[in-house]
C-alpha cells in the first residue's frame, strides 16, 4: 500500500528535517521511497543539498530544476507527476514554507483527489502541518489557525494532522515541546484536526513524555536525528 | 521575552521594530529577503508601513523622505542592491539625516553568488557613495549580536543624525539560532529639525537639503560633518579583544569570520599554541588603537588577518599597525568561507616557517 506524506507549515518549522526522518526511516524498513523537494521559496536549507546522502540511502529525490544551483528560478520538473503512478511504497513531499510555499502544491490537486477518492488506494494520504511555536508567527493557537486557513486555501488540500515540533535547536528542553503541546491542543480542539506526531531529539522528548501529557494530543512519537540544521561548527562545510 | 528560534534576517527585522522602527522600504534580493518578508507581515499589525518599492533606488529615497520627516526608518538589501542605494546614502549623509541600512553581504562583484561574503568592506568604510562622508558600520558576529546592534544602530543614527549600516553577511542572515529580543526598547529623541509642518513663532523652518551652491556654505557643512565624525571615532568605536593577553599569534577578523576564528583559537589551544583575536565590531570607525595594541604587544610573534574577500580590511589593519609588524592574510575572494581548520593550519604553518 502506497503512502503519501505531504509536509507543510510555516517557514523554518522543521518540515525538511522531519521529511528526511520519515523517508530514511521507511528506507531502513526496505521500502521504496521517493522524496519530492517542492520548495520554491527558499534557495537554502533544502533537500536538494542532501542529494548525495539521500541517494546513498536508496531514496529517489525529485527537486526543482535549478535547486541548489544558486539560480533563483523555481521551476518544477514534470517527473514529479510520476510519483502518483510509479511503484514506490512511500512518497514524501517536502513543501516550501508559509502559504506562499504551499501554492506549489495546488497544481497536484487532481492527483491528490484521485488518491482520496480511492482511485489509487484509500487512506494513503497524510497532509501534515509542522508547528514549532518557538518560530515567528507560530507562538499561539490564533497564529497557527490563521496560518492553517491560508495554507489550506493556497495548497487546495485539507490538513489531516499536526506535528508538534516544539524546539529551540541546540537549546531545546521539554518546555518547548510542552508549549507546542499546549498550542496544538487548543488548535486541535477548535478544528477537530488531530495531533498525529510529536517530534524531537531523545532527551527533551523523554522528559516531556515523562510528564504524562494527554495521549490524545501526542500521536506517534518521532525521535529524530538532526540532518539539516547547521551549527557554527559545521556550516563552513555546507555553506548556507 | 522568552527565547525564540529565529533566522538572522527575521531577528534583525523584529529587533528594528522593537527599537521603534515603523517604516520599512525595500526591494527583494537574496539573501536578505526574509527581512522584507517579515516586515510585510509585522508592520501592518503594529500600525507601521511596509512598502516594496519599484527598485532599490526608490527604496533608499523613500528612506530619505521618511528620515527627513523624523521617522525611525530602515531599508535592507544585499550587495548589488546596496550598490544601487549608494547615491541615496550620500544624499542622506549630506542632508544629515538618521536611518539604518542593513547589508547582508553576498558574493561579488556583479551578481556574484547568493552565498555569504565580506566583499563590501571597501564600499562600506571608504565611501561607496560620493563626497566626504562616513557611515557608522556595525559588523555583528552572531544573530544575538545583530539584534543588540540594531537597537544601538537606531540610537546612534538619531544621536549623530547620520546613516548607520549594519554590515552582516548571508550566514548571519540565514543561520537560525535561539535568541532573545528585548521588547520595546525604542526611545527616539525629539527631532526639532524634522520637516513635520511649521507654525509661525514655533521654531525655525526645517529644511532638508544637501545642495550648497556657495563654496563657503558647503565647507561649513562638511566641516560640521567632519567634527561629528571625529566625535563618533572617539565615542562610538566598538571592538572585542578575545584571548589576546599573552597570545603569541593575533588574528584580526570581523563578523562571521571572527566567530570561525574563535573555533580555530580553541583548536590551537589544544595543540598548545596561544592565539588571540581582535574583532572590530564597528568597521567604521575602525578600532585602530585596539588593533595596534593587540598586534604590537610584546610577546606577539605574528599577526594574521582573515576575511571572505581578497583582502580589504587588511588595509586598515596595516594602517593601524603602521609598519610595526608584518600582517599575513588568509581569505578567499567570492563566497568560499575559511574553515576553522584552515585558519589553524595557516597559523601552524606560519609558526613553523
Amino acid at each position: 500500500m502506497k503512502q503519501f506524506y505531504v509536509l507543510i507549515g510555516n517557514f523554518g518549522s522543521g518540515k525538511t528535517e522531519i521529511s528526511l526522518h520519515i523517508a530514511l526511516d521507511a528506507a531502513k524498513r526496505n521500502k521504496k521511497v521517493v522524496m519530492v523537494d517542492l520548495d520554491v521559496i527558499n534557495p537554502y536549507f533544502r533537500l536538494a543539498e542532501r542529494k548525495k546522502e539521500i541517494e546513498a540511502a536508496g531514496i529517489k529525490l525529485l527537486h526543482p530544476n535549478f535547486a541548489y544551483a544558486t539560480v533563483d528560478v523555481p521551476s518544477l520538473p514534470p517527473d514529479i507527476y510520476s510519483v502518483f503512478i510509479d511503484k514506490s511504497d512511500v512518497v514524501v513531499f517536502d513543501v516550501g514554507g508559509d502559504p506562499a510555499g504551499a501554492t506549489a502544491l495546488g497544481q497536484y490537486k487532481p492527483n491528490f483527489e484521485a488518491i482520496e477518492a480511492g482511485q489509487l488506494e484509500a487512506g494513503q494520504l497524510q497532509v501534515l502541518c509542522v508547528v514549532n511555536p518557538r518560530r515567528p508567527f507560530s507562538a499561539t493557537a490564533e497564529l497557527v489557525l490563521d496560518m492553517l486557513s491560508k495554507i489550506q486555501l493556497r495548497s487546495r488540500l485539507s490538513i489531516n494532522g499536526f506535528i508538534n515540533n516544539g524546539n529551540l535547536s541546540t537549546e531545546t528542553t521539554a518546555e518547548d515541546l510542552r508549549l507546542g503541546y499546549d498550542v496544538l491542543k487548543r488548535v486541535a480542539d477548535t478544528t477537530g484536526i488531530p495531533v498525529l506526531y510529536t517530534a524531537g531529539r531523545a532527551a527533551p522528548l523523554r522528559e516531556f513524555l515523562d510528564g504524562k501529557p494527554d495521549a490524545r494530543y501526542i500521536g506517534q512519537v518521532l525521535q529524530i536525528t538532526t540532518y539539516m540544521h547547521r551549527d557554527w561548527d559545521n556550516f563552513t562545510r555546507y555553506g548556507i | 521575552m522568552a527565547k525564540n528560534l529565529m533566522k538572522g534576517c527575521e531577528a534583525i527585522a523584529e529587533a528594528a521594530i522593537q527599537a521603534g522602527c515603523r517604516y520599512f522600504f525595500g526591494y527583494p534580493i537574496t539573501p536578505q529577503n526574509d527581512i522584507p518578508e517579515y516586515m510585510s507581515a509585522r508592520m501592518p499589525k503594529i500600525g507601521g508601513c511596509f512598502l516594496q518599492a519599484e527598485s532599490e533606488v526608490a527604496a533608499i529615497n523613500m528612506v530619505y523622505g521618511a528620515a527627513g520627516a523624523g521617522a525611525r526608518v530602515m531599508t535592507s538589501s544585499s550587495s548589488p542592491g546596496i550598490s544601487l542605494k549608494m547615491e541615496g546614502i550620500s544624499y542622506i549623509a549630506g542632508a544629515e539625516l538618521p536611518c539604518v541600512i542593513v547589508n547582508m553581504m553576498r558574493g561579488g562583484p556583479g551578481l556574484g553568488s547568493i552565498q555569504a561574503s565580506q566583499g563590501d568592506y571597501f564600499q562600506t568604510t571608504k565611501g561607496g557613495g560620493h563626497g566626504d562622508y562616513h557611515m557608522i558600520a556595525y559588523a555583528p558576529a552572531s544573530v544575538q549580536e545583530a539584534i543588540d546592534l540594531m537597537q544601538t544602530a537606531f540610537d546612534v543614527a538619531d544621536k549623530y543624525r547620520t546613516p548607520v549600516m549594519v554590515l552582516a553577511d548571508g550566514i548571519i542572515g540565514q543561520m537560525m539560532e535561539p535568541v532573545e529580543i528585548k521588547e520595546n526598547t525604542g526611545n527616539a529623541p525629539k527631532k526639532d529639525w524634522a520637516t513635520t509642518g511649521w507654525k509661525k513663532g514655533e521654531r525655525a523652518r526645517a529644511v532638508v537639503n544637501s545642495l550648497y551652491i556657495e563654496v563657503e556654505d558647503l565647507e561649513e557643512m562638511t566641516e560640521r560633518l567632519q567634527a561629528r565624525y571625529r566625535q563618533i571615532e572617539k565615542d562610538e568605536t566598538l571592538v572585542e579583544c578575545y584571548n589576546t593577553d599573552g597570545a603569541e599569534f593575533i588574528l584580526c577578523a570581523y563578523g562571521t569570520v571572527a566567530r570561525i576564528c574563535k573555533t580555530a583559537i580553541a583548536q590551537l589551544q589544544k595543540q598548545g599554541v596561544k592565539a588571540g583575536l581582535v574583532r572590530p565590531i564597528t568597521v567604521w570607525p575602525f578600532p585602530a588603537k585596539a588593533v595596534h595594541d593587540a598586534m604590537c604587544a610584546p610577546g606577539v610573534k605574528m599577526a594574521l588577518c582573515v576575511e571572505i574577500s581578497a583582502g580589504q580590511m587588511i588595509e586598515d589593519v596595516r594602517l593601524a599597525v603602521n609598519g610595526e609588524r608584518e600582517i599575513a592574510f588568509l581569505g578567499h575572494a567570492g563566497s568560499r568561507v575559511p574553515t576553522a581548520e584552515e585558519i589553524a593550519e595557516k597559523v601552524l604553518a606560519m609558526r613553523g616557517a
